[in-house]
């Protein structure tokens, strides 16, 4: 559009065309003009389309990964639990039932044996283990686990602690 | 909101696409409406970055609930309903993090700049609407944004926000009575122009 032809439009108090004002857009010189022909002009030139800072693509692009992962989210969940992680709930119940059953047979023959050396009125002997300690070899992979070995003084037994919010919470 | 009648149809089809599991359909459909959606948004929320991340949450509440899109809507009717309300809820949290910042800055114009003539580059335009625009609520900015710089009717934004067109039409006014009590305190020399003009009506 011709800067004369805007300007021979340009009218108080009718409703421009979308051409008029894709031109009072483009050109300073003929907002100028329709400011001072109608002042509503004036923030009626902030319209109209804008690019992104960076550029349509690459909003696209930041759009679209965002889709896909969220996608990928969606089809894990559907799936159910995966395979790394069924292997991850076996290992905790393993190591679980093992402590569990190490620290039961710990508990139930220290107070026998303390009150019994307390009433002999002599020192406290600590109380061996019974259990024979049986290895167990997991692997355990997950990327937002964090896994805790807690050193055992009297045996070779270790405690592994596996804290993931992936896990179910009614374990 | 002047949209041809083919374009309208193209997106429809486009949104089938992606309900189909097509998700390069969804790629061309944000491809197309980017430039409304960030320019809606950057006029509303007044800065690029900010208005980038939002476009984004725009985009991508529109893929979560692309299911709900009833056909019987145009498909920029149901997206801008999508952009204000991600936008409003953006300028509300924004607005009570920055109430007393906001309160204590007030920009001033002294009187050399406004007897330097009225210069309305689209770069001025926009630091005055930002400043002149403070004391609006952001339904109202939200719409006054959507009708006098994207052109789309009280009718039309009533349907976007689901009320009735009276109640726009009165957030319109109120909008620019607050828009035109700012603009005389910051920028008399541009204020006396809606003097001019309603004495002229």
């Amino acid at each position: 559009m011709r800067c004369e032809f805007f300007r021979q439009n340009c009218v108080l108090g009718t409703e421009p065309a979308p051409e008029m004002l894709e031109h009072l857009r483009e050109c300073g010189d003929c907002l100028n003009h329709a400011v001072s022909v109608d002042p509503d002009y004036l923030f009626r030139s902030l319209g109209g389309e804008m690019t992104p800072p960076g550029g349509v693509d690459a909003f696209v692009d930041g759009v679209m990964e965002q889709v896909h992962l969220r996608e990928t989210e969606k089809k894990l969940s559907r799936r159910g639990m995966p395979a790394v992680y069924r292997w991850a709930v076996a290992a905790t119940l393993t190591i679980a039932t093992i402590g569990g059953l190490q620290y039961q047979s710990g508990q139930s023959v220290a107070p026998v044996t303390l009150t019994a050396e307390a009433s002999h009125g002599s020192a406290i002997v600590p109380v061996k283990n019974q259990l024979e300690p049986r290895p167990v070899v997991e692997n355990y992979e997950s990327s937002s686990a964090t896994i805790v070995e807690v050193p055992n003084q009297t045996s070779d037994l270790k405690v592994v602690m596996i804290f993931d919010e992936s896990l179910p919470a009614d374990l | 909101m002047k949209v041809p009648e083919i374009e309208q149809s193209d997106d429809r089809q486009l949104v089938e696409s992606v309900r189909g599991g097509d998700s390069s359909a969804f790629e061309e459909l944000v491809r197309r409406k980017t430039g409304k959606v960030y320019g809606v948004c950057y006029r509303v929320v007044g800065n690029a970055e900010d208005a980038r991340d939002v476009s984004q949450l725009v985009f991508m509440k529109l893929w979560e609930n692309l299911e709900k899109y009833d056909p019987q809507y145009t498909f920029d009717t149901w997206l801008y309903r999508m952009v204000t309300n991600v936008a409003i809820d953006y300028l509300r949290s924004r607005q009570s993090r920055e109430a007393t910042i906001n309160s204590s800055l007030r920009l001033v114009r002294t009187s050399s700049d406004a007897d330097q003539g009225l210069s309305f580059q689209r770069r001025e335009v926009e630091k005055i609407f930002e400043e002149v625009s403070v004391g609006l609520s952001p339904k109202q900015k939200t719409i006054f944004v959507m009708n006098q710089m994207e052109d789309i009717s009280s009718a039309e934004i009533s349907r976007i926000l689901g009320c009735r067109e009276s109640t726009v039409r009165n957030h319109l006014f109120n909008a620019r009575k607050i828009m035109q009590q700012q603009l005389k305190r910051r920028y008399p020399e541009y204020a006396s122009l809606w003097k001019e003009k309603s004495d002229a009506m």
